[in-house]
């Protein structure tokens, strides 16, 4: 990230190089000192690694059609998701919904995934979402807001009870320097991108996970609504900055060009002159 | 009624019966006695509601039974030690004469001046700076001046300041005290002259102080509350920096956590951490500036660092070429603010912001060259181009690709002799445009 090339980037996998110095990487990953209790190896940060977890937050709202009434029009589910639908329990602990205070107990506390709420009403509102984590991941929870879409953008159709409007965002939760606990926990966890450690790194085996049967499942592959998630993909995206840069690394190119050549119109002026 | 004359209407019926009413009724308003009739309808014209207190009632004496004369007799006081007999007038009530000590005998307060013995002057009470004798002096004065310094000072023979006298009195008498609590159980400590000394140096300063702020010009009083509002000011703005800064600061010196990554992150940061606050000039600068404080949060979203790492690359540039900045990318068919901000697509979307910076600037630079151009000719500047070469057909998806070579030969080379169509300014830089590739 400190050179501006674009050679370094090669996608999610690559460590985030920090810091304007390199200083001496003995100095930043303490690693391998097995004197050290094993409490303090985990409590420790790496440095150059950082874990981001993709997730899609947004609402589905369905018309009730004939049941809705005045005050209850739409039955709506605000979300927050795994963008590949996985379990998000790795990472977050709870997730708190405050709601317009109109709601009945407009704060909505979810403890388990899938982190959801559903509700019926009639208005749109901002909700603020707050995600705690668990406690060798953060301390300090992070905000979301989303603007409850309820009704569809293009007022002309009508309304249907089969369709919903669904407005998702897609977003990533960066966790610039993670305990090793954290990162050993979610070596292979799917719902967690973790790129490649840095050579000379070595993480202590993953603590044991529960048996995955046991727990409820928390993932949202089977999602009732799942039908309508979005899949996101950067590919699209990728390729429209790609051309994007092309083009523009042309123009500047050519106006390079320009400019050396009319300075060196100008010289020649000068020297003329200065007979 | 007047008014009714001047304009000359009639009068109602019975004016006779009404004139005699009003005529009864105003007399009985003119019933006042004792004050004037205007006085009379200033207080509203009616009788007061509280009955007046009759002046009468004003100097009424006590009904006494008791028989008063005054006598000149003579009396004593306690207050005096000489028995010197004085007369006065004493209010005698039925014939006798009021008890009781002389009535201002109470308000002889006096100041217990430490007396000392000569052996407990040999003992405690030496001092290289005073002789004996001129401290009995100073002790005499003392009880006959009750420790009015500023007296004492001017009648003592020898020129003392009240300072210096103030200071051989409090010592002698701390001492004295202290000597005598030894040998007698008793605790002086709480006496007011042992807890708290005198300071000789402290009260010769401060008095020193007082006297010159007393003295003060009026201009240099204003001078001073000008330093001091100052002073008051940056104080203040440094109490918010520092606190804006422990507020972004999380605290990741937690006891539970291990020391040593802790400090090996403080110095980075803190090194770091004043760049953020201040404006980097290069972009490098900015750019860990911005990664340092984003690592400062420990948990962020990828589209909040983004905005920031944007914030910090056109930290430099104004809101106009922000704004062309944004019609470009939006022409060039990319979104703002990315769909699917994963930690490629940000890079490359900042990459992109940068280049067309760059740019813009090259574009801005070389319409300077070619007006510099313009003006080292001597021929008068041509009329611009046909504008219709430079204009814009807005074309959502293509950035002007496919008319690359059209343009190309509309568009007049560089290297021809005659000015350039472009000396023409306009006083702001043109947009970048599609056509102008």
């Amino acid at each position: 990230m400190n050179n501006s090339s674009s050679s370094t980037m090669h996608g999610p996998d690559q460590p985030e190089i920090s810091g304007p110095a390199p200083a001496p990487k003995s100095l930043r990953t303490k690693m391998g000192k097995p004197e050290d209790s094993e409490k303090k190896i985990f409590h420790k940060k790496l440095k150059d690694v950082e874990i981001s977890v993709p997730i899609v937050y947004g609402n589905i709202a369905f018309w009730l059609g004939k049941k809705a009434n005045e005050y209850q029009s739409h039955k709506w589910t605000v979300y927050v998701r795994g963008a590949t639908n996985e379990d998000l329990g790795v990472v977050i602990k709870r997730a708190v919904f405050q709601l317009h205070s109109s709601f009945n107990n407009p704060t909505r506390v979810v403890e388990s995934p899938p982190f959801e709420l559903s509700e019926c009403g009639w208005g749109e509102f901002e909700i603020a979402i707050t995600l705690f984590f668990h406690s060798d991941v953060c301390d300090k929870p992070l905000n979301l807001f989303h603007h409850l879409k309820l009704y569809p953008a293009d007022e002309s159709g009508p309304m249907s009870t089969k369709k919903p409007v669904v407005v998702e965002s897609y977003d990533e939760i960066v966790f610039p320097e993670p305990s090793e606990a954290f990162l050993a926990r979610v070596q292979n966890q799917p719902a967690v991108v973790v790129p490649r450690l840095p050579a000379g790194v070595a993480l202590p085996p993953p603590v044991p996970v529960e048996d995955p049967s046991n727990r409820k499942r928390g993932d949202t592959k089977d999602h009732p609504l799942c039908q309508w998630f979005t899949n996101f993909s950067e590919a699209d995206e990728l390729l429209r900055l790609a051309t994007a840069r092309q083009q523009v690394q042309t123009h500047i190119a050519k106006f390079r060009r320009e400019i050396t050549l009319i300075e060196g119109q100008h010289q020649q002026v000068n020297s003329v002159s200065d007979q | 009624m007047d008014a009714k004359d001047i304009l000359g209407l009639s009068k109602t019926s019975h004016p006779a019966s009404q004139e005699k009413k009003s005529r009864t009724v105003k007399e009985s308003q003119r019933k006042p006695d004792g004050i004037s009739r205007e006085v009379y309808a200033l207080i509203g014209g009616v009788p007061p509601l509280m009955p007046a207190v009759e002046p009468l009632q004003l100097k009424k004496r006590p009904p006494t039974d008791e028989k008063i004369t005054w006598q000149w007799l003579p009396f004593t006081s306690s207050a005096r030690k000489d028995n010197l007999q004085l007369f006065h007038w004493v209010r005698v009530v039925n014939g006798v004469p009021p008890m009781g000590d002389y009535s201002f005998a109470k308000y002889n307060k006096s100041v217990d001046v430490v007396k000392y013995t000569d052996e407990e002057y040999e003992k405690h009470l030496t001092d290289d700076m005073w002789t004996k004798e001129e401290t009995d002096q100073l002790f005499e004065l003392c009880q006959q001046f009750d420790l009015r310094f500023i007296v004492i000072a001017d009648r003592f023979p020898s020129s003392r300041t009240v300072e210096e006298l103030k200071e051989r009195y409090y010592k002698v008498s701390r001492s004295i005290l202290i000597a005598r609590a030894a040998a007698s159980p008793g605790d002086v400590s709480e006496h007011p002259i042992v807890k708290e000394p005198y300071k000789f140096t402290q009260e010769r300063d401060r008095k020193r102080a007082l006297s010159m702020v007393l003295s003060q010009t009026k201009h240099q009083e204003r001078k001073d509350s000008e330093v001091l509002a100052e002073a008051k000011r940056i104080a203040e703005s440094r109490m918010a920096a520092r606190n804006a800064k422990e507020s972004e600061l999380p605290i990741t010196f937690n006891v539970e956590r291990a020391i040593v990554p802790g400090e090996t992150l403080s110095p980075s940061s803190n090194s770091e951490f004043p760049s953020a606050m201040v404006a980097p000039s290069t972009s490098m600068a900015e750019n860990t500036s911005t990664l340092a404080s984003l690592r400062m949060l420990r948990v962020y979203l990828r589209t909040y660092a983004l905005d920031q790492m944007i914030q910090a690359a056109s930290s430099s540039a104004g809101l106009r070429t922000i704004k062309r900045v944004e019609q470009s990318l939006q022409e060039l068919g990319v979104n703002l603010k990315p769909r699917v901000p994963t930690k490629s697509v940000c890079a490359q979307h900042l990459e992109l912001r940068k280049e067309i910076l760059t740019l813009l600037n090259l574009q801005k630079q070389l319409q300077y060259k070619e007006a510099e151009g313009s003006s080292y000719r001597d021929s008068p500047y041509e009329t611009p181009g046909t504008p219709k070469d430079r204009t814009f057909v807005p074309e959502s998806t293509s950035f002007g690709g496919e008319r690359v070579g059209k343009r190309d030969q509309k568009r007049k080379a560089p290297g021809r002799a005659e000015a350039p169509s472009s000396p023409a300014q306009p006083k702001r830089p043109r947009k970048l445009r599609a056509s102008d590739m």
